[in-house]
């Protein structure tokens, strides 16, 4: 069945690279290697989110199985998001699991995920700390993603609050992402946040 | 002009795939839009419908029509659901396989099932039987309820559509099958692929009742 899967890519990723919506929006995906199992996705933060102006990586691993299986997509940019891991990347979305369609294609999967950004699901998280912060304190959860976003994927305007409490945690000598870590999960508390990473 | 749109073929249903997906339907609607647009231009054309999918297509020829739509190759072997979406028969066969437990279309999610299917026949086709032997009229394009096949379905709590009036319809049959030895060890007729469900101390129970019943009306009957 790996031929299916292979003509497929190949004819999807031809469908991806022609279609002016997604070329409109700076959605595109590539190769990895000849397999055609493997390829790298890349999707902007949408406007009017925390993550506007950041670009995000994504990995698509293809199951030989595909289409019959959904295929394997994770973040390979960090990025603070109810349903994505802050340490994996690993994506909870519906569409990667059971309401996967044989019928639905690389443009599914990457406008879906790109709507995710917009629309967080904090009841079905992926990670449970962000989850929780979205829930209790959207403030710090917005401040926290766009932070991220800046460190991360590019953005610009980073709050030059945040940054100056992830240098004096460095200043102690531990290392940026564990002090921005410490941080982002004690809603920037930078006494918790140090004995967070004693601990 | 909006009479174009009217041969409506699945193209024009509610078929995105994303349609139950975050807030695609913003995606979807502008893409119907669009379309809808391309088929007022192309009024004069024949077929609307053929002419915008080739254009999303971009290959510009109306083979699309007929892709499969799970490996987007010309269907081989077409069947069509009852939703109105393609497939090879191969391509839907391995799909039912992967998914037992969530029998739907990979189009639009309605209920599907292998003998909800209808195949296609054109002329070239191997078996030379005329389409309308076999097939009296092209089936009109339904959204029949998932058809879900856990361990409790056939039951009719909940399972909704088809499959409840199913179950319910067949249960008194299912206890003079198993009260008189005729049917199959108390195994409920009418769906093909239920699993036999052995018979529960309640029902043997039930179908006592129902055999005493049965005997006294008889002899009632022979009294009066
Ligand atoms: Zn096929
Ligand atoms: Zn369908």
């Amino acid at each position: 069945m790996a031929t299916i899967a292979a003509s497929r890519i190949k004819r999807e990723l031809k469908e991806v690279k022609a279609d002016a919506e997604l070329i409109k929006d700076d959605v595109s995906v590539e190769l990895m290697d000849n397999s055609y199992l493997a390829l790298t996705g890349e999707i902007p933060g949408p406007k009017d989110t925390p993550y506007e102006g950041g670009t995000f990586h994504l990995k698509i691993i293809i199951p030989e199985t595909y289409p019959f299986n959904p295929p394997q997509v994770s973040f390979t940019t960090k990025i603070w998001h109810p349903n994505i891991s802050s340490v994996t990347g690993a994506i909870c979305l519906d569409i990667l699991k059971d309401q996967w369609a044989a019928a639905m294609t690389l443009r599914t999967v990457l406008l879906s995920v790109q709507a995710l950004l917009s629309l967080p699901e904090p009841d079905d998280p992926q990670d449970a700390v962000v989850a929780q912060q979205y829930k209790e304190n959207q403030d710090a959860y917005r401040r926290t993603a766009r932070h991220w976003a800046c460190a991360y994927a590019g953005a610009k305007s980073s709050s030059r609050e945040l940054d100056e409490k992830v240098e004096r945690i460095t200043e102690m000598g531990f290392n940026e992402s564990d002090a921005r870590d410490a941080l982002s999960s004690t809603d920037w508390d930078v006494g918790r946040a140090v004995e967070k990473l004693m601990s | 002009m909006p009479d174009v749109k009217t041969p409506s073929g699945p193209e024009n249903m509610d078929s995105d795939p994303n349609s139950d997906g975050l807030k695609h339907r913003a995606h979807a609607n502008s893409t119907d839009a669009d379309e809808a647009s391309k088929d007022s231009e192309n009024a004069g054309a024949t077929g609307g419908t053929a002419t915008d999918s080739a254009e999303k297509d971009g290959a510009g020829s109306q083979e699309s029509l007929f892709e499969c739509n799970i490996c987007l190759d010309t269907a081989r072997d077409a069947v069509v659901s009852r939703c109105g979406h393609l497939f090879c028969w191969p391509c839907l066969y391995q799909w039912l396989e992967t998914r037992p437990n969530r029998q739907t279309c990979p189009v639009c999610k309605a209920g599907i099932s292998k003998e909800s299917v209808t195949p296609l026949y054109g002329r070239g086709s191997t078996k030379q039987q005329d389409p309308r032997d076999k097939i009296p009229q092209r089936p009109p394009g339904e959204r029949p309820e998932p058809e879900t096949q856990g361990p409790f379905q056939g039951f009719g709590f909940g399972d909704g559509g088809f499959q409840m009036s199913f179950g319910i319809g067949a249960f008194p049959f299912g206890f003079f099958a198993s009260t008189f030895n005729l049917g199959e060890g108390g195994r409920f007729m009418g769906h093909p692929h239920r699993p036999q469900v052995p018979p529960n101390p309640d029902e043997q129970f039930l179908s006592k009742v129902f055999l005493w019943v049965a005997v006294l009306f008889v002899i009632w009957l022979l009294i009066a």
